[in-house]
């Protein structure tokens, strides 16, 4: 299977970079994403959940990126597998810079194969559509949220902000007044 | 082809199975079993728990009700395919159902089910959005009926909440001088339409008073072709109107591609079904 497109992201090109190779702010945007976790330079495990209605499965890889040239490309290995089939393939991001925007092109090549892919084939197109359209909303929301200096400190921060918004939460709901988070 | 372990229930009310899908997360509602049980055969798909709609009295009936047609939800295909009253008063849902699967399929398969599911192959999508027909959804909590064109959300994704049961689909019978059609092709393996065009032409004084498109198969979900439609609307039905009308069809839409056929091909064979439709449905209105 093919996959390729753009996307225009409203913010300069250093801060989708910056977040193209922070493994855990790609995993807050990644549909179904439970886990990623560095292995060695460049290289990642994860756990997904992906799919659709009840047709739904976990599926665990390796994720490696080569020809990093900061900060208009890289190339992406994937190999995963799960109990309804498998997918190996390699992509290209490249991005562009456009008058304060940036453009992103991706372009890649999977193979799919298992239960999934024989009997499921005719979605397979549809469902990515799907799941690519959602990463990409995440990520423009992640994007617009935290400027890349922070980036690296992304997971900390979260946590910290859903602890503060939490407990002002509990407290106006303890004394009756209004929750303002942030 | 063996599926992972699950509970099962047969509730005899839809009360009962209404309570039961309340019970338990992640329940499945079994209709007819042509969808569902393959993917859980092939572990696709897995449940804690089947309900099985098939003792639940009151919900297989085709009736006309005050001007409506109204179709229980666990109607099969065949059965509406066979429906003495549908062929006369809403011929487009018999037109349909006879392009489904094959005899096997369409004795067990149900609309409820269909609908439900959302397959993007599925025929009835197509037939139900031309008609402009409602679902009815019961819950624990009431009965809330939803219009075709706002059930449909993405493949396999519809706005049924996880508590609700299809109980019915809703349609308006056919009015004078109006004649249907669907045209489809089918994947050669499974059946299901690689693309489906149903089509509902009205006529008045010879031009069209109106025109209904909906097309299923193509794209992640069934869709109405109104730019389509309002090309036809207030001409009469003759080629050059109906052939561009029929380029209209895939306006807008994003068409998924497999090994079977491009995106390029659906779109192709999108208006070429419409035009065969549209056509044919016009010749059945003159003619009705």
């Amino acid at each position: 299977m093919k996959v390729s497109g753009t996307h225009t992201f409203p913010a300069p090109r250093e801060r989708v970079w910056s977040f193209l190779i922070d493994p855990y702010r790609l995993a807050r945007c990644i549909p179904g994403c439970d886990k990623l976790e560095t292995i060695g330079e460049n290289e990642y495990t994860g756990e997904v959940n992906v799919g659709l209605a009840a047709v739904k499965g976990q599926y665990k890889g390796k994720v490696k990126l080569e020809e990093i040239r900061p900060p208009e490309h890289y190339k992406m290995l994937v190999d995963g597998k799960g109990k309804q089939g498998f997918i190996k393939g390699s992509g290209t991001v490249d991005l562009e810079e456009q008058n304060g925007a940036t453009l992103l092109r991706y372009s890649g090549d999977a193979q799919i194969g298992g239960p999934l892919a024989s009997v499921g084939q005719r979605m397979i197109d549809g469902a990515t559509r799907t799941m690519t359209a959602q990463f990409f909303t995440a990520m423009e929301a992640e994007i617009a949220a935290a400027p890349g200096e922070v980036a690296r400190q992304g997971i900390l921060l979260n946590l910290w902000r859903s602890l503060v918004k939490g407990i002002r939460e509990r407290l106006a709901r303890v004394f009756g007044g209004k929750a303002t988070a942030r | 082809m063996i599926p992972a372990e699950f509970d099962y229930s047969a509730p005899t009310s839809l009360d009962e199975a209404l309570a039961l899908l309340g019970r338990q997360e992640d329940a499945k509602l079994l209709a007819g079993g042509h969808s569902l049980l393959p993917a859980l055969k092939l572990r696709l798909a897995s449940t804690p728990h089947l309900i099985d709609l098939g003792r639940v009295p009151g919900l297989t009936e085709i009736r006309e009700d005050g001007g409506v047609i109204a179709i229980g939800a666990m109607a099969t295909h065949h059965s509406i395919e066979t429906s003495e009253l549908l062929s006369r008063r809403c011929p487009l849902l018999t037109q349909c159902a006879a392009w489904i699967g094959d005899l096997q399929v369409r004795n067990r398969g149900t609309i409820g089910g269909s609908l439900a599911h959302a397959d993007p192959g599925a025929d009835y999508p197509a037939a139900v959005l031309a008609l402009e027909g409602e679902i009815v959804a019961r819950s624990a909590t009431g009965t809330r009926t939803i219009a075709a064109e706002a059930f449909f959300v993405d493949m396999l994704t519809t706005t049924l909440e996880p508590g609700e049961i299809l109980t019915e689909v809703r349609v308006q019978p056919f009015p004078a001088k109006t004649g249907s059609s669907y045209r489809k092709e089918p994947q050669p393996a499974s059946g299901f339409a690689i693309v489906g065009v149903a089509v509902a032409v009205t006529l008045d004084g010879g031009r069209c008073s109106k025109v209904r498109i909906g097309v299923t198969g193509a794209a992640s979900k069934a869709w109405r072709a109104k730019a389509a439609e309002e090309v036809l609307q207030g001409n009469a039905p003759e080629d050059a109107a109906i052939a561009a009308a029929a380029q209209q069809t895939t306006e807008g839409i994003e068409m998924n591609g497999d090994i079977f056929a491009s995106a390029e091909y659906r779109a192709h064979l999108v208006r070429v079904y419409a035009r065969r439709a549209l056509r044919e449905a016009a010749d059945r209105a003159r003619s009705a």
